[in-house]
């Protein structure tokens, strides 16, 4: 397990800190020159009771779960903000603490209910995409798998191009809040391919990804539904002894969601579906494949008791191709429960237990490149993380 | 009189809020030409869902430190959630790139400096604070 050494700084600032300031401002608030810094650093073990899940060897516990992130925004006038982070990570075989720009952007809110930011944007994809690589910002170690899998932190987490956004208020009836964004992915292709794999990777593009997100600010106070969609394309080129076989994937996401969040209780359940579909230049290599629907889903709860306490659990559920849910890799069901203490206001533990029924989502080269049918059925694993951030 | 007193008692947290039962007091910069402020418009300034007054100034919230307890009050009657979901909600905010929470200052004078300095600026501080040289608004 490595550290960087500014990691470690930041765990012990946050451990000790007796202040509350949410942030660290370089310079005179008044100056062109100041700066608002944000930071955190995540550290957690993952234990399960059979199958790899994540990283590597988590039938014997792994480190491998490591998170950190470095932001800077400036306001340059009263519509105009630059902003950036830097982040890496090291997750199973991915990261290795590669530091990568996370997010980056030039904002520009001419009025609250419309504003443009282009750069490098985070998705806006269901309540939560946005914070999927964020553990001070939930309440979970792991967001539901079933819609928030952590492996599409490499490619659905943020797209480059432009966004437009809005609140609208709308009186007695609430209040909307909507992005709208198009785009393309960056994706570090170095982990795609497995090394036993018999392709090699010609070329990785996305030539396109577009989509937004409406959500409902009800009458009724802390609630908030809406829903979400995306489409996009992968267009891969394999090459296999001389022979490119170029490989077109449609795909088309969406989610419906609701939240609760009042006073100390947190209500969340979405339900999504994407539908995936491979276009092939050769079918005798690689053949076209009809389009496969996954259906997903959560229900989640969660409750602060105080200051320093939050307990929640949610029930999650992946059914990778709605016409084969049968046998384990046809699922993957998943009950978690999580504690999360807040030692301060910088520095956070959580525990979180999980029983999976099904194998849906593991990888199988994580797990000796045997099939998922193979795999365990019912499993456990235990999560604790700690994280510190200002 | 008496019977609207009761009504608005028992249904929660009561609008118009006198300086003495709310443990908070909301000020702005005297050159605001606001008296009043709507609750869910608050909610929406403090929350940096509204940037902007009906005169377009920009918006300037601040506000005491967690640990206040004014701040707290002001969070469970105005926000409508504790201190720590808020600050969940800015952690959102920030890592994704969207918004920088509030400043927040120790003691009552660091909030009036600063809504003084700022015509667009609103700040919450407590009800004993010396409120000299900024303007009190009533929340309906």
């Amino acid at each position: 397990m490595r550290f960087a050494r500014w990691q470690m700084a930041t765990l012990v600032v946050a451990m000790l800190a007796p202040s509350s300031a949410l942030a660290l401002q370089l310079g005179d608030p008044d100056s062109l020159l100041s700066i608002d810094v944000h930071a955190f650093a995540s550290q957690g073990f993952i234990l399960t009771t059979s199958n790899n899940y994540l990283a590597n060897d988590t039938t014997h516990g792994s480190f491998q779960f490591s998170e950190l992130g470095l932001n800077f925004t400036k306001d340059l006038t009263d519509r105009l903000r630059l902003g950036l982070q830097l982040f890496a990570e090291d997750i199973g075989p991915t990261g290795s603490y590669n530091a990568t720009l996370d997010w980056f952007y030039v904002d520009y809110r001419w009025k609250d209910w419309l504003g443009l930011r282009v750069g490098r944007v985070k998705i806006p994809f269901g309540l939560y995409n946005e914070v999927n690589d964020i553990d001070s910002a939930r309440l979970p170690v792991l967001l539901p798998q079933s819609i928030y899998p952590l492996e599409n932190t490499h490619y659905l987490l943020a797209q480059t191009g432009g966004e437009l956004y809005g609140y609208l208020r709308l009186g007695a009836a609430g209040a909307l809040d909507y992005h709208a964004y198009a785009g393309t992915i960056f994706i570090d292709t170095s982990t795609l391919l497995s090394s036993t794999s018999a392709f090699d990777l010609g070329s990785f593009n996305v030539p396109y990804l577009a989509g937004g997100r409406l959500m409902w600010e009800t009458p009724v106070e802390g609630l908030r539904v809406g829903g979400s969609g995306q489409a996009l394309r992968l267009d891969v080129t394999l090459v296999e002894g001389g022979t490119s076989t170029a490989i077109q994937v449609p795909v088309v996401l969406w989610v419906a969601s609701a939240e609760y969040s009042a006073h100390d209780v947190l209500l969340a359940a979405e339900y999504s579906r994407w539908y995936v579909t491979d276009n092939s230049s050769n079918q005798a290599l690689s053949p076209d494949r009809p389009q496969v629907t996954s259906e997903r889903a959560y229900g989640m709860a969660a409750y602060r008791e105080n200051k320093w306490l939050q307990t929640g659990a949610y029930f999650s559920m992946l059914f990778p191709d709605v016409t084969e849910r049968a046998g384990p890799a046809g699922r993957q069901n998943d009950l978690a429960a999580t504690v999360r203490f807040d030692i301060n206001p910088f520095w956070l533990v959580k525990v979180e237990g999980h029983y999976m029924f099904g194998t849906a989502g593991l990888v199988s080269s994580l797990n000796d490149n045997l099939p998922l049918s193979s795999l365990q059925e019912r499993w456990g694993v235990l999560l604790l993380k700690t994280t510190a951030y200002f | 009189m008496a019977l609207l007193l009761v009504v608005l008692q028992t249904s929660g947290t009561a609008w118009p809020q006198s300086r003495a039962s709310a443990g908070y007091l909301i000020i702005v910069n005297p050159h605001n030409p606001e008296s009043e402020i709507d609750r869910s418009f608050l909610e929406g300034v403090f929350l940096k869902k509204i940037t902007r007054w009906p005169t377009d100034e920009v918006i300037r919230p601040a506000e005491l430190t967690e640990s206040a307890p004014s701040r707290r009050k002001f969070s469970q009657d105005v926000l409508v959630r504790s201190v720590e979901a808020v600050k969940g909600y800015w952690q959102q905010r920030i890592f994704s790139g969207r918004d920088v929470p509030p400043p927040e200052f120790a003691t009552n004078q660091e909030v009036v400096n600063y809504v003084l300095k700022y015509d667009g600026a609103i700040g919450c501080v407590s009800s004993d604070a010396n409120l000299d040289g900024v303007k009190l608004l009533t929340i309906k």
